[in-house]
This record gives structure tokens, C-alpha cells and sequence, in this order.
């Protein structure tokens, strides 16, 4: 019961999302999972928490979509770490991932604002 | 594997650098390094989870899993390694004698001619009033060439005469001497690896002026007789003293005929009389023709039925006109295996097949009780969350690992039945050292998954679709419902009927054997040695051969100490190697000139003291005697069989004293005497006309001479000493008499009569393993299921007994129910063999398929050793303490 409290301040993402975010994220430069994590987090203004269980079967799985790729590298503090890239195909989905994305987000807005149609 | 194994290490380094990031960033923030560390650790979650899931994006799981399962297997198979065992050894009976049945039918039935397109290749004969002729003489096969369509070409062959030898550079070996059309290796398709072979012109098949002696090598002869020497072609070499001119060498693997065991070369034919006549012909040829693409083989049997007709019309002599008014054609890979034989291995493959689907079922009951032990189990791992795929995927990987260990096993236990039976397989099929293949180990393997699945799938099935919740009840008496119970009878019931079908043949098998050895043969076996002695004889080509080789070499035999005395003849009595058929040339077509030429008698020439060797009973007059020379009256011997068909009377007087041949020009012979009949062809026919001359009389000059003593001669040993003191010292007098017979084969009488009862000898003592190996498996369900039934039902008995039922009626309960099944097995059983009397029906002898002794026999066998097996339980049960049994649950 005390696990439950600890997530009680965060949002629980929307299914298949996910992997939409994951591409955003890494349209700015390879990222490494912790590094995917922690700008997600601060992006959403500190209220998206990606659990690693979550995370890591979804990098393994665009990376076997070919949506990403993976390498290893060196991070600024000499760490040696996984970092993922977004790749041509990968661009593309996220744009037609996006792209239905603000479609649900449109009608679920005019569902949850009645009156707004008239 | 391996790179599946990079992959969870990858993951889990991923995960380490997730944990120090995450943690040397809390540090940086001001946590302790041990703070740090924790909640990091706490803030990822379950690291074992996260590498799960991860891995399980790459779809591989499944292969992961079964891995897990076949680990759990084989921890299973451990710990119960007793029933393991059991199963495995089950398997192992099936499997292992499917798997040497299929072995032998691979190598006979299925064999793959050395030819492109065999199917188009067919043999063709002219038949008639007394069926097939295997040979036909030139003048027809040239009107065929000439007047067929549906033949690409028409090659044809004959044996060479006499016994051939091949000079190699070493050593003379008897070879497969071959004379052939020089079309032949073109109608087969193969052309020779070295050379060009033979000069052929489509209006000339014989060999061209000049190439009467040109021959093409097999490669073994080349390899064995010339060490392979590259520069062979265009070199002579000598066949019995004959020097040809090596012209080609065929490709390794070529034979021709197939399934000779000998090295073969072959020569081209020579047209000897240019005025051969189609009604008296010198040399008949077998006919071997391609098929033109898309003709099928009863289309050019039709078309050469046709064609036939007209050359039947050419015949002047209405007797050999008779005999070739029609044609046939079989196909060329068909006429290798004889039908008999084709027959007997189908009968015998379906019988281990049987063999292994009782092994199969038998393992089905084992599994089921065993699931009813693990039911409990089962329950669990279905309570933890296991779903009825997982379960039934489980059990199935171990019923597939312990089948896996039944087909290792029954590999091993095939290659000693193989083993075991290769001298019959040798004598009767004419294959030697047969080992299982690779197309064999896959139909093993493909058998290995059907036992599996066959034997795995019901329990597996029945444990997952059980309720979990009854099964973890405390106290709960696991599997006892009355449905598996009523399963596993009718398991067992099955295995008996089955085990039924295959002891009844193997009895009417016996039955068959023992007649045949009680049939009066006509002359003694026992204590007589025969020498098959292979010369050379072309080196004795202007000598007589009795009187320089076999006449002295007889006398020292006779002098070697134990000998009672030795003879000479061409063939003994049914022996294969040698056999001479005899027939008449009357003349005219009198109903009774027809008779006589239809009559085909055995021949044989025989040595002084044969009557003596073998003790043949004379029905009238006298046998050879020494009276009896090269310028006296010359005699023949004839036998009663031959009087009949001859005389049509039974009356041998009327035929002493009757000229019956000539020894050769201007000598005549008469009979004078008759022999008694004996089985001189096979034990189980009837015997066979038969004339004997005397060797002594024949000379060098004689017809005869040049096709018996110059061909084959049995050196036949009556002795009282065992053969393995005598038969070195025969060897190295012969060895001494020429080096030639150095390699003489010797062997015992018995033994010519024991092969001589050809396959039935062979399949009876395969039954016989099949069948016991059935009756085993049967007994062993039974007591094992009663014996389950009883532990299951101790409580139920203890409450009996307390109840007053006594010891014999606990017994006689648990014999009531194994008399239940036996008789159920034995009614299903019985109307199986009703079936399968047809299949063994053409193998018996002096015996009908449903002789009502072996029936009585084999199911008071089973009876009797199916309630001996059920006795085991029965006295468990009767052991039983009641106040102990209602004590314990």
C-alpha cells in the first residue's frame, strides 16, 4: 500500500503514447535511457515519470521497428552508455504519430467542452 | 543461442548504467553514496522484470521458455528416473524395430536406381502359352526396333557363359561379365566417366567390325584390378584369357544390371551366327528400352502387343510360336524386387509399425498414471498462473525428451537387430551390412515426434483441462475419477488386441517353420560339409578337369582322417548357386512332342558316391557305378517326378532302359535307374523332374562338359568331425591342389536347408522378437495399471476386508478385472487377425491363417501370462491391512 502513495502525484500515460514521446525526445540527439527519463520528466514541467519498466520494452521494441537505433557510447562524465537515435523511418512515424495525436486530442477536447459546438 | 545470450547481457548492463546515472546524480544533489544507491534502485522498480519485458520485445521468449521447460524436463526426468526408464525403454522397443524394419526397406524397396528417368526404363518379354520368357532371340528385337514407336531406343544384354575371371594387375577375380547391344549405355543415359565406350550406329547394334573386343570397365573393376590407373583406355586387358581393348570406364556407383553384388564389365556383343534363326536360336537376350517422354508403359505394352502378333507370325515351328504370341513390359525398377519379397518386408515393416503404436499406447498409460501422481502439482503451477497452453506445452516437452531418449536407444537397439539378422537379410534380400542412413534417422526423428505427440498429447490434455481446485483440497484422493480409469482399461484392452494380431502370426510363423522342417527332404543333411569351388577355369581349357583337378583332389579328401567318404557334383540339392534346367528337343507337334518339350527337368551332374553322401533311395534299377566310363554305354538317372511327367504313369519300368539324350554326338544314354523324390528346389515345393549324368562320363569333347564341370563344381564332405577342426584342413589341401581354390567356401549342409527355407525362416524370427517385445509390453500395462487401480483403491479394500470379504475374493477381484480386459483384448484381437489373415496368409506353409491351434495357443499364452502378470497386484491387494489402510488419510 505505501508503493501507491508514491505515485499518487503523477499521471498515468496515455496508452501508446509513449513511444510518440520517446521519438520527441530523441529528435533533439541520441539520448540514453536514464537521459530519456530525466527529459521527459523535466520537460512536463516535473509531472510525467516514465517507469524503466515501460521505457526499456518500448526502446527495445521501436529499435526492432527500426524507428531507432542503438550504440554505445561515452557520456560527458565518461560513462559508458547506451544511446538511442532516431532514424529516417523513425521521423516518420513520429510525424504521423503526432499527427493522430492532435487528431484525439481535438475530439476529445470538443467532447469534454460541450457547448463550445452550438 | 549465443547471440540471445549477448542480448540479456546487454539489457542488464543497460540497466547497471540506468542505476549509476540515476545514482550519481542523487549524489550530486547531495544524498549519501548509500542513499543514493538505494533509492535509485527503489526508483527503478524490479530490475528482473524490466529485463524480462525488454528481452521479450526481441519475440524470442518462446525459444526461452521452451529452453526453461526442457530444463524442468530433464530435472523431472531425474527425479523420477525409475519410470523415466521405463518410458524410454518402452519407446525404445518401438521405435528401434520400426527403425531397422525401415532401414531394410529403404535399402530394398526404396532404392535409387543409378539411372536418370528410371521410370522410363522398362523391360520387355515376349510371353505365351507358358508365360513370360525373360530372353528373347535377336530377329524379334530387331523387328522391334524396327516397328515400335513408343521406345527411344531398345538396348539389350546377356550373361557371359561360363565362369568369368578378370586379369588385373595382381590377381584374377571372378567378375559379372556382361555382353551388351552397343545402344545399351545410351538407353540407360549414363555415359562413361573416362573413354567413350562403344561405337554405335543406329542400323548396328552388335559391335562393329573390328570392336568384337573392345570393353568398358566399371569403375570398380578399374579401381580394383588396375589401381585406377589413368592411362587405361586404349590398353588390353584379358577376361578368361581373352584379351580386350579397354574403350571407356563408367562413372563410380554405375551397375548394370543393378544388384549384382559382383564387379561388372561389360563387352559388346558379337553377332555369332549371322544366320541365327528366330525358332533355334544360339544366344536370347534380355531387352531393356527408354521410354520416349510422356508415353506411358501400358500404352508401348499395347503398341508391342500389336507389333508382336506380326512377329509371332514369322515363327515356322507352331511349338515356339506358342510360346511368344504376346509381349510385357514392367517397369525396370520393379522387376529388381522380387513381389514375394516386396510383400514380406511390407508385412514385416507393418508389423514393427504395430510393434510401436502398442508401445505408444502403452506409454499413454504410464503418462496417465503418472499424471494422476502429479496431479497435485499440476494444480499448483495452474494456481501460480500457468495457463492450460503452458501446462500442455510442458508436459509435451517432456514426453518429446523422454521419446528422444526411446529413439537413441531404439537407434542403438536397431543397428543390433540388424545385426543380429544380417546373415538372413544376406541370404534372403541380398543386402549386406545395412546401417541406418540419413534418411532413416529423419523418419526416426519424424517417428520420435509422433510418439510424442501420440503418447503425450491425451495425458497432457486431460491433466491441464483438470479443475485445480479439487486437486489441492486436503485429503483430496488424487485421479481416481472413472472416467481415466475406464481410459487406461481401454488402453490396455487395445495393446492386448494388438500384441494378439502379432502373436498369432508369429505363431502361424512357427507353425510354418516346424512343418517345414518335419518335410521329408528325400536325403540326409546332417554331418555333410559342401565346398562351392571357384576356379578359374578358362586356365584349364584343354585339360579334362576331373581327371587333372577333382578326381585327386577327392582322393586326398577321402584320405584326411574323420572323412566316411566325398563326392562331386555340379549343385547339391537346394543349393542357389549353380542350376541347370534340362528340356527336350523333340521333333514335331504331336500332342505327345509338345508334352515332352514342355518338360523342364533339373540337371545335374553327379560324382561317384553321391548316392552314398546324401543317401538317396533308389525306387528301381541301379545308381552310378565305376562301371560306368567315358567308353562305356553311357547311362542317365532320372527321379519319379521325372517318370511321371515323362511316362505319365508312376510305373518307372516303363521308362528303364529308354534312350532319354545323348552325352554328346552319337553316344546315347538310357536310364537305369530312378531315384525316390526329393526336395531338391526349394523345401517347401514339391519335387522337380530331375536327370542326372555321371561327372566320369563326360568328356572335355561333351556339351555338357563345357556347362557343368567347366563351370561349377561342389565339393560335398560326409564326416563325422565337427567343421571347425576340418574345414582348415580341407582348405589348405584344396590350396595345395591349386591356388585358385584357395578361397573355397565351405559350409555345413544344415545350413543349405536352414537358408533354403527362405523368407518365412526370416520373418518368423523377426515375429518372434516383435511378438515378444509386444507380449512384454502388454503384460507390463497390465500389471501396471492394476497395480495403480489397487494402491488407489487400498482404502476401498480395507473396507472390504473389514467388512468380511476374505483374501481370495480381494484376489479374485483384481484377476476378475484383468480377465475383463484379456478377454475384451483377445475378442478385438481375434477379429483383427480376421483382417490380417490375408497378409500372412501367402508366407504359410502347411498351415491356414486361422488354424485353430495357434489361435488356442497364442490366447491361452496370453491369457495365462496376463493373469500370472495381474497376480502381482492381486496379492498386494490381498495384503492389504484393513485397520492400517482405513487408518492412513
Amino acid at each position: 500500500m505505501a508503493r501507491k502513495n508514491e505515485y499518487k502525484n503523477r499521471i498515468e500515460l496515455v496508452q501508446g503514447t509513449l513511444d510518440m514521446l520517446i521519438l520527441q525526445t530523441l529528435q533533439w540527439g541520441p539520448q540514453h535511457g536514464y537521459g530519456i527519463v530525466q527529459a521527459l520528466h523535466t520537460q512536463s514541467g516535473e509531472v510525467l515519470k516514465v517507469e524503466t519498466g515501460s521505457l526499456y520494452p518500448a526502446l527495445h521494441r521501436l529499435e526492432r521497428q527500426g524507428w531507432v537505433r542503438s550504440e554505445w557510447n561515452q557520456t560527458e562524465s565518461n560513462q559508458r552508455a547506451r544511446f538511442y537515435e532516431i532514424t529516417a523511418t523513425g521521423k516518420k512515424q513520429l510525424a504521423s504519430d503526432h499527427d493522430r495525436w492532435r487528431r484525439m486530442v481535438g475530439a476529445i477536447a470538443a467532447i469534454m467542452q460541450p457547448g463550445g459546438k452550438a | 543461442m549465443k547471440l540471445w545470450r549477448r542480448r540479456t547481457d546487454d539489457i542488464d548492463e543497460e540497466i547497471a548504467t540506468h542505476l549509476a546515472m540515476a545514482a550519481a546524480d542523487r549524489q550530486e544533489r547531495g544524498e549519501s553514496l548509500e542513499e543514493a544507491q538505494r533509492s535509485a534502485k527503489r526508483e527503478f522498480g524490479n530490475p528482473l522484470l524490466v529485463r524480462e519485458t525488454t528481452r521479450s520485445m526481441w519475440g524470442r521468449e518462446w525459444l526461452d521458455r521452451i529452453v526453461q521447460d526442457l530444463r524442468f524436463a530433464w530435472r523431472q526426468m531425474h527425479r523420477s528416473i525409475g519410470f523415466s526408464l521405463t518410458v524410454i525403454a518402452t519407446l525404445a522397443l518401438g521405435l528401434g524395430a520400426t527403425a531397422a524394419m525401415f532401414t531394410v526397406v529403404n535399402r530394398v524397396l526404396l532404392q535409387v536406381l543409378p539411372y536418370p528417368s528410371p521410370q522410363r526404363l522398362v523391360l520387355l518379354q515376349e510371353s505365351g502359352r507358358r508365360g513370360d520368357r525373360e530372353h528373347a532371340p535377336w530377329p524379334d528385337i530387331e523387328q522391334w526396333q524396327l516397328r515400335t514407336r513408343s521406345f527411344e531406343d531398345i538396348g539389350f544384354y546377356t550373361l557371359a557363359n561360363g565362369r568369368p575371371f578378370l586379369e588385373g594387375d595382381t590377381s584374377a577375380n571372378q567378375i559379372n561379365h556382361l555382353r551388351v547391344s552397343t545402344n545399351l549405355f545410351s538407353v540407360l543415359g549414363v555415359k562413361p566417366q573416362i573413354g567413350r565406350g562403344f561405337d554405335d550406329r543406329k542400323d548396328q547394334r552388335f559391335a562393329l567390325a573390328g570392336d568384337e573386343n573392345t570393353v568398358v570397365l566399371s569403375d570398380a573393376a578399374w579401381r580394383d584390378a588396375f589401381g585406377g590407373r589413368k592411362d587405361i583406355l586404349g590398353k588390353p586387358v584379358r577376361i578368361s584369357g581373352e584379351s580386350y581393348t579397354v574403350v571407356g570406364v563408367m562413372p563410380r556407383g554405375f551397375a548394370f544390371p543393378w544388384n549384382t553384388g559382383r564387379t561388372q564389365v561389360w563387352t559388346a556383343v558379337k553377332l555369332r551366327e549371322p544366320n541365327d534363326t528366330r525358332d533355334n536360336p544360339t544366344t536370347t537376350y534380355s531387352t531393356i528400352a527408354r521410354l520416349k517422354r510422356g508415353v506411358s508403359i501400358p500404352a508401348a505394352v499395347a503398341e508391342m502387343k500389336v507389333v508382336q502378333a506380326d512377329v509371332a507370325k514369322l515363327y515356322t515351328d507352331p511349338y515356339s510360336r506358342d510360346l511368344v504370341t504376346s509381349a510385357a513390359g514392367i517397369p525396370y525398377g520393379d522387376s529388381l524386387i522380387k513381389p514375394e519379397v516386396k510383400h514380406a518386408l511390407m508385412a514385416l515393416f507393418g508389423a514393427s509399425g504395430l510393434l510401436w503404436l502398442i508401445a505408444c499406447v502403452n506409454v499413454t498409460g504410464l503418462l496417465l498414471a503418472r499424471a494422476t501422481v502429479r496431479q497435485r502439482e499440476i494444480a499448483i503451477r495452474g494456481a501460480l498462473g500457468a495457463s492450460r497452453g503452458r501446462i500442455v506445452r510442458q508436459l509435451m516437452i517432456e514426453g518429446l525428451l523422454l521419446s528422444a531418449g526411446g529413439s537413441v536407444l531404439g537407434l542403438g537397439l536397431a543397428v543390433g537387430l540388424l545385426k543380429v539378422f544380417s546373415h538372413g537379410l544376406t541370404t534372403q534380400l541380398n543386402i549386406k551390412g545395412v546401417t541406418p542412413d540419413g534418411k532413416v534417422i529423419s523418419v526416426l526423428l519424424a517417428l520420435t515426434i509422433g510418439s510424442a505427440v501420440l503418447s503425450a498429447i491425451w495425458p497432457a490434455w486431460s491433466s491441464a483441462r483438470a479443475s485445480i481446485e479439487p486437486a489441492l483440497r486436503q485429503g483430496g484422493v488424487p485421479g481416481n475419477s472413472r472416467e481415466q480409469r475406464r481410459l487406461r482399461s481401454l488402453l490396455v484392452v487395445t495393446q492386448i488386441a494388438m500384441s494378439l494380431v502379432l502373436l498369432v502370426s508369429c505363431g502361424l510363423l512357427l507353425r510354418t517353420i516346424y512343418t517345414l522342417r518335419h518335410v521329408p527332404l528325400g536325403f540326409r543333411t546332417d554331418h555333410i560339409l559342401v565346398g562351392s569351388m571357384a576356379i578359374p577355369t578358362y586356365r584349364f581349357a584343354n585339360q579334362d578337369l576331373l581327371e587333372n583337378l577333382y578326381t585327386p583332389l577327392l582322393e586326398r579328401v577321402k584320405a584326411v582322417p574323420g572323412v566316411e567318404t566325398a563326392t562331386l557334383m555340379t549343385e547339391v540339392p537346394l543349393g542357389t548357386n549353380f542350376r541347370m534346367i534340362f528340356s527336350f528337343g523333340v521333333e514335331g507337334n504331336s500332342a505327345d512332342a509338345v508334352r515332352k518339350r514342355d518338360l523342364q527337368a533339373q540337371f545335374r551332374a553327379v560324382g561317384p558316391d553321391a548316392q552314398r553322401v546324401f543317401g538317396f533311395k533308389m525306387l528301381k534299377g541301379r545308381f552310378f557305378n565305376e562301371g560306368d566310363t567315358p567308353s562305356s554305354q553311357g547311362v542317365v538317372v532320372v527321379n519319379r517326378a521325372f517318370v511321371k511327367e515323362y511316362s505319365l504313369s508312376n510305373d518307372p519300368d516303363k521308362i528303364i532302359g529308354q534312350r532319354m539324350m545323348s552325352l554328346e554326338k552319337g553316344r546315347p544314354a538310357i536310364v537305369v535307374g530312378v531315384l525316390d523324390d526329393t526336395r531338391q528346389v526349394s523345401v517347401a515345393s514339391q519335387s522337380q523332374p530331375e536327370i542326372e549324368v555321371y561327372l566320369p562320363q563326360l568328356t572335355p569333347a561333351s556339351g555338357f562338359y563345357q556347362s557343368t564341370e567347366g563351370v561349377a563344381m561342389d565339393l560335398v564332405v560326409r564326416t563325422e568331425r565337427p567343421s571347425t577342426s576340418i574345414v582348415p584342413e580341407l582348405k589348405e589341401l584344396m590350396r595345395r591342389a591349386s591356388p585358385d581354390l584357395a578361397n573355397t567356401n565351405f559350409t555345413t549342409m544344415d545350413q543349405i536347408v536352414e537358408d533354403s527355407y527362405g523368407n518365412q525362416q526370416l520373418i518368423a524370427r523377426l515375429l518372434i522378437v516383435f511378438g515378444g517385445a509386444a507380449l512384454l509390453l502388454c503384460l507390463s500395462g497390465i500389471y501396471g495399471l492394476l497395480s495403480q487401480l489397487v494402491s488407489q483403491r487400498t482404502r476401498e479394500i480395507g473396507v472390504r476386508m473389514a467388512l468380511g470379504a476374505g483374501r481370495g475374493q480381494v484376489i479374485g477381484m483384481v484377476l476378475r478385472q484383468a480377465g475383463r480386459m484379456l478377454t475384451a483384448g483377445a475378442l478385438l484381437g481375434f477379429a483383427m487377425v480376421y483382417f490380417a489373415g490375408s497378409v500372412v496368409k501367402g508366407f504359410l506353409y502347411g498351415v491356414t491363417p486361422y488354424d485353430a491351434w495357434t489361435l488356442a495357443a497364442v490366447g491361452g499364452l496370453l491369457f495365462a501370462s496376463g493373469l500370472a502378470a495381474a497376480y502381482l497386484p492381486a496379492r498386494q491387494a490381498a495384503a492389504i491391512d484393513p485397520i492400517e489402510a482405513l487408518r492412513t488419510e
